[in-house]
């Protein structure tokens, strides 16, 4: 705790380096102004001295999309050539028929409206609607991403959903030791969990929930306590 | 004249914040001062309405409702001083095509609420995570009928006074104020004085609000792994 720095939105950052004229990377959190690096996002500030890049990390609730992220979306509608899909975002997605493993002209997807599907943004930026593939468009195969079936779906913070995206998640794993269950986890706050019956869902979405600010040590307990009570 | 509550002149009110207690909007914050309490929901990015669509940034809007009563002339003027705030202030143009809606409700009035609205919008903003250029805190001070001036009024000093003024600077190390609304007859040495006094209380405000801040972000570094 002791090398934490949180910033503010206005604070100046010291972005000095021993080497005079190189080049400094500003990631999410920080812009340039007026010769100096100053902070638009509260959190804490992230430095890595050898690539000369800064960014502050602040949790958040609203998505905003990134190229490359994997999203959890419920299909709005079919839209032409693709799906509308709500991934939280300003915006919603559109997710071409064909950006499916195995899908050509003749064999394409049929998503339900309503339908919950596990993508990968491949288009994002500030001007555009957000675009996802349920593939990977190298080699083609699915890769785990495609069409949720059954299961819930709920939301949590954008913090929560990257604690959770990390392999030794404390609550995912202090679940998954006691009760079997499929977890898809989006960047965009958005959780599906499928666990067979419903009382087991419910039972690993609330674990899920309850995590939120505890620790490794506290989410173990959490989840004993609450295994416990069944 | 000694103040009811027997504040010094360039004394703020106790100050009280609770960040993110609303669990559907994107952001929210409840700023007190004393009394006054202010309560401030947010949503941004989120989809816009066509007709306010911007191509190049994010349209603001406000939308204040008053503790008492229906919205009227003089609720619909804070708005305006919200927004026009916060439009500045607010990095728009890293969302165009967007809205970010920020509505603030007053739970207790008791003087300076305009002043305390802007405040709780900065934490809300800040809670939401929408880019800001700085962090901006406001403050009201009045003369009062004996041409002495004081800091953050309650009501019953605001309703005798002559002249009020509310002014807001942002952390940023300029000396231009973000907002500055004045009523009544004064002269420019009192209008003068008060922009001092509540520069300094602003700056007060602007510590508290860093503090706040800190400890929420510091509470959700402790559950990283």
């Amino acid at each position: 705790m002791a090398d934490v720095k949180v910033v503010v939105p206005g604070d100046v950052i010291d972005t000095h380096t021993e080497e005079e004229e190189s080049v400094l990377r500003l990631g999410p959190g920080l812009i340039q102004q007026a010769g100096k690096v100053n902070a638009i996002a509260a959190g804490v500030l992230h430095a890595s001295s050898d690539t000369n890049h800064f960014w502050v990390v602040g949790n958040r609730r609203r998505y905003v999309p990134a190229e490359g992220e994997p999203v959890v979306g419920v299909v709005l509608g079919r839209h032409g050539e693709g799906y509308r899909v709500d991934i939280g975002s300003a915006h919603d997605a559109l997710l071409p028929l064909l950006a499916f493993e195995g899908a050509t002209r003749r064999n394409k997807p049929n998503l339900a409206v309503g339908a919950t599907v596990y993508a990968r943004v491949s288009v994002a930026n500030e001007m555009m609607d957000p675009e996802l593939e349920c593939f990977n468009s190298h080699t083609g195969k699915s890769e785990g991403y495609g069409e949720l079936t059954q299961g819930f779906t709920f939301k949590c913070s954008l913090g929560m959903a990257r604690r959770l995206l990390n392999a030794k998640a404390p609550v995912l794993n202090a679940l998954g030791d006691q009760v079997p269950f499929e977890a898809a986890v989006g960047v965009n706050g958005r959780v599906w969990i499928n666990a067979g019956a419903p009382e087991k869902t419910i039972l690993v979405v609330n674990a899920i929930k309850n995590s939120e600010y505890l620790d490794g040590k506290q989410s173990k307990q959490m989840v004993k306590e609450l295994l416990g009570k069944q | 004249m000694a103040r009811p509550d027997r504040r010094d002149p360039s004394q703020i009110r106790a100050l009280h914040c609770v960040l993110g207690q609303l669990n559907r909007v994107d952001g929210s914050a409840q700023f007190s001062a004393g009394d006054t309490s202010v309560l401030c929901g947010v949503y941004g990015p989120v989809d816009v309405k066509l007709y306010d669509e911007k191509l190049d940034r994010a349209h603001i809007e406000v939308k204040f409702r008053p503790d008492i009563g229906v919205p009227t002339t003089k609720d619909k003027w804070v708005e305006d001083a919200v927004r026009s705030t916060f439009e500045r202030e607010i990095l728009g143009q890293l969302h165009p095509r967007t809205l970010v809606q920020i509505n603030v409700q007053v739970c207790q009035g008791d003087g300076s609420v305009d002043a305390a609205a802007i405040n709780a919008t900065t934490l809300a903003l800040i809670d939401a995570g929408i880019p800001l250029r700085a962090m901006v805190a406001a403050a009201t001070c009045v003369v009062r009928s004996d041409h002495s001036i004081i800091v953050d009024p309650t009501q019953e000093e605001a309703d005798s006074a002559l002249s009020t003024h509310t002014f807001a600077f942002s952390n940023l190390q300029t000396n231009s104020p973000a907002y500055v609304d004045s009523r009544g007859e004064f002269s420019i040495d009192e209008y003068n004085a008060c922009y001092d006094m509540c520069m300094a209380a602003v700056d007060r405000t602007l510590a508290f609000m860093r503090t706040v801040v800190e400890g929420k972000i510091l509470k959700e570094t402790q559950t990283a792994l």
